[in-house]
């Protein structure tokens, strides 16, 4: 019987990595990661999870030594923020490269200097070109399933690419909810044991790594798997939604979008928040959806452009910034632009930066953003495309 | 047609079967076959080291032929 | 069977080829071929240092690597995975140059040393970023021509071995490819203790040390000599010198190498005092538990 408690996004992070049985941890303390990696050690040590934890000294050797242990054949798993994210930089082109199939958590932090211990996404969206697989959760409950279609995405024999589950910290990671934890033998019966086809480090029976074809190729190789990751993330889900009754739509969450004329769109945790403001604008007669973008790489562009053919307008709210970027625009906004680029007639389109350096984001900024995007598909221009909303006197 | 521009050759007579020059040959393409030393020249790079080892003189550099 | 047929057979039983990318008389495959004779087939490489990781294509052994970056760290992955399923049988050799090991990477040496994480970690050091055309490193030694010390390096040859000995790991050596029979007895003691074990050899480098090709062994012989490069054991805290040649000056091995062409007289003689001083201490110190 699956149980219900009260815990905080990193704990059920932690049991997320638990149910998935994974066998090698590999992890250094950032704040707000900090409480994930000790309620590992803490399950290891009560004898809970059969797993080697390796207490690495930076960042950059904690994923060095996950990739190690996955080439070796075991599960492996990591989880970082911010600067720590940073400082392994180097090594986070690995995974996808070598096609190594771990799972590393990003709890997200802003990044220095212009920064503080509180979330917002660029430490995650910093990754966009490496072949991560990334997908944003909103909520503990999120962050705990989608470690485990992580690791069966990953595993799968399509794609064998890393999966980053993000999440915000201190809004997710340190909040507590009521999480369910799945049966383990429900979870075993969804994730077989990990082995990986295509290489081996036995020395009773290796199998090197495959080095022919041209560096074009591999690349390419790693671009169709991103593109069937799409079909497999899909696949997972619908799978997942069958055996625990949880279901996360897929690459987006599409909420009252049927009849919409105006779309906002988040990721991560303001998309709870936004859901109550779409409610309210709807029961005041405004025709308001809401996307949740659960997936940034592979990046939705079909179902994106979907909306986009039936909506007037669009508002990304960015939680990032990208110094000199096209248009200002954030990363989020960038991506979008060029979703909707071929559709013959194109919505407006707007970018609001929210959040930055982790500040709260809260009901009155939303509610701005939704009046000026209403606006927008009500007559059919944008009065201003970039709103540093934080920096703005806020609509009543 | 090679690389090299010495290439070490093994007095069978001087030779006292020590397997010195096996040792320490980088590419380790020095072998005793039956009671001799032989060198694989497919792959010596004619560094000279076996030669420079060899305690009994028995391994003499040798400019390589010129190839027509 | 003809001759390059009854190679081919030979090759087969060795767990290196022919045919490697090294510049000609290079100390690495020398060094590598004694080494895998103290090892055997249930072995992982993890590494690839450059300059060494020219011959690494051609060990018929399965082999993972990162960066020069990643030293220690990635093995110590490997050996956990290995633990967790079951295969601790198998022995995982982490190897780097001293520029992986001594600069970039030595904070990470310094953490797989204090895990006590089951590896055996070795530095192959031709002291200086010799594949990269042969900048300083923290292993260069005293006085020694590099590209970016044209001026013969001012500072000392950083002595990771000792270091490392203060992290009170079971098992370090010092070693030399003139001296194989001593190589090949420290590998096999170390493949048999469990925990962190630092092997050291340091291979001439007749491209980077300017010096006679044919005279790589040569060089490493006077290296060890001359007491500047002294060959010796930590097991468990208590050393042991294992080889204890009549010592020869030091100039004798300084003479061989373009690298000290421009030294001065006095700063060979300098050299000299160093070299008598550390022996000194080391003997001194021989048979005792140096965990301070």
């Amino acid at each position: 019987m699956p149980v219900t408690r009260m815990m905080e996004g990193n704990e059920a992070a932690a049991y997320g990595a638990k149910l998935a049985r994974v066998e090698v941890v590999a992890a250094y303390p950032i704040t707000p990661q900090t409480e994930l990696i000790s309620s590992l050690a803490e399950m290891i040590a009560r004898g809970e999870l059969k797993a080697e934890y390796i207490k690495v000294e930076g960042e950059h050797s904690a994923l060095a030594a996950v990739c190690g242990a996955s080439a070796a054949g075991a599960r492996a798993f990591t989880a970082s923020s911010s600067q720590g994210i940073l400082f392994m930089e180097e090594i986070i082109w690995m995974p996808p490269g070598m096609r190594l199939p771990v799972v590393m958590c990003i709890v997200n932090r802003s990044v220095a200097p212009l920064g503080t211990l509180r979330p917002d996404h660029n430490d995650s969206l910093l990754q966009r070109d490496t072949g991560w697989i990334q997908i944003y959760c909103e909520d503990g409950q999120e962050v705990l399933d989608t470690i485990l279609q992580g690791y069966k995405i990953a595993e799968d024999k399509r794609i064998y690419l890393p999966v980053a589950p993000c999440y915000e910290g201190y809004v997710v990671s340190a909040t507590a909810t009521p999480i369910e934890i799945p049966d383990q033998s429900d979870v075993d019966a969804f994730l077989p044991p990990y082995k990986h086809e295509l290489y081996s480090l036995d020395p009773a029976a290796p199998k090197p790594r495959r080095r022919g074809g041209s560096i074009a190729q591999g690349r390419y190789d790693i671009c169709q798997a991103m593109e069937r990751a799409k079909g497999v993330i899909e696949e997972v889900d619908k799978e997942y939604s069958k055996r625990f009754g949880r279901y996360y739509d897929g690459m987006i969450e599409k909420y009252r979008c049927e009849d919409a004329d105006a779309i906002i769109v988040t990721m991560g945790s303001i998309t709870g928040t936004a859901r109550d403001i779409v409610d309210e604008f709807r029961e005041n007669g405004k025709k308001v959806g809401l996307v949740k973008l659960r997936v940034f790489r592979p990046f939705p562009t079909e179902e994106l452009q979907e909306i986009g053919k039936k909506v007037r307008a669009i508002g990304f709210i960015d939680r990032n910034t990208s110094y000199g970027a096209v248009a200002g625009n954030g990363i989020g906004c960038v991506e979008l632009g060029r979703a909707l680029y071929p559709l013959k007639e194109r919505p407006v389109l707007l970018n609001y930066f929210v959040g930055l350096g982790g500040t709260d984001v809260t009901m009155p900024q939303l509610r701005h953003i939704t009046k000026r995007v209403v606006k927008a598909a009500e007559t059919g221009k944008a009065e201003k495309e970039v709103e540093w909303v934080e920096l703005e006197k806020l609509e009543e | 047609m090679t690389f090299r521009a010495f290439r070490p050759e093994i007095d069978q007579d001087q030779c006292k079967r020590c397997g010195v020059c096996a040792t320490y040959c980088p590419e380790g393409v020095i072998a005793k076959m039956d009671n001799d030393y032989y060198i694989d020249y497919r792959h010596c790079k004619g560094c000279g080291i076996c030669s420079n080892e060899c305690s009994s003189h028995a391994i003499n550099m040798a400019r390589e032929k010129e190839v027509s | 069977m003809s001759l390059n047929q009854k190679f081919d057979e030979y090759y087969k039983t060795k767990l290196v080829r022919p045919g490697n990318g090294c510049c000609p008389a290079c100390g690495g495959p020398i060094a590598w071929r004694m080494i895998l004779e103290g090892l055997d087939k249930n072995t992982v490489l993890y590494g690839g240092a450059p300059c060494a990781s020219c011959n690494m294509s051609t060990i018929n052994l399965p082999q993972f690597g990162l960066h020069f970056s990643s030293v220690g760290d990635g093995a110590a992955g490997i050996a956990a995975a290995f633990k967790v399923k079951g295969r601790e049988d198998i022995t995982v050799l982490c190897s780097s140059g001293d520029g992986g090991v001594g600069d970039i990477s030595f904070g990470k040496v310094s953490a797989c040393a204090e895990r006590n994480d089951n590896i055996i970690l070795l530095c192959l050091d031709n002291e200086a970023y010799m594949n990269t055309g042969g900048q300083k490193s923290g292993l260069t030694p005293y006085g020694a021509w590099t590209t970016t010390t044209p001026e013969g390096k001012k500072t000392k040859k950083k002595m990771i071995p000792m270091i490392l000995a203060q992290h009170r790991i079971p098992y370090l050596a010092t070693m030399s490819i003139a001296y194989p029979q001593d190589t090949i007895n420290k590998v096999r003691k170390a493949k048999g203790i469990k925990g962190f074990k630092y092997l050291h050899l340091v291979m001439p480098c007749p491209t980077g040390w300017r010096f006679q090709e044919s005279k790589t062994v040569e060089v490493s012989r006077l290296m060890v000599n001359s007491w500047t490069w002294p060959l010796y054991e930590v097991e468990n805290g208590v050393l042991k010198i294992t080889m204890k040649p009549k010592q020869i000056p030091v100039d004798d091995y300084l003479k061989l190498q373009g690298r000290f062409r421009n030294l001065a007289k006095q700063e060979i003689a300098e050299i000299q005092s160093f070299v008598d001083e550390e022996r000194n201490r080391l003997v001194e110190v021989e048979g005792k538990n140096i965990w301070i």
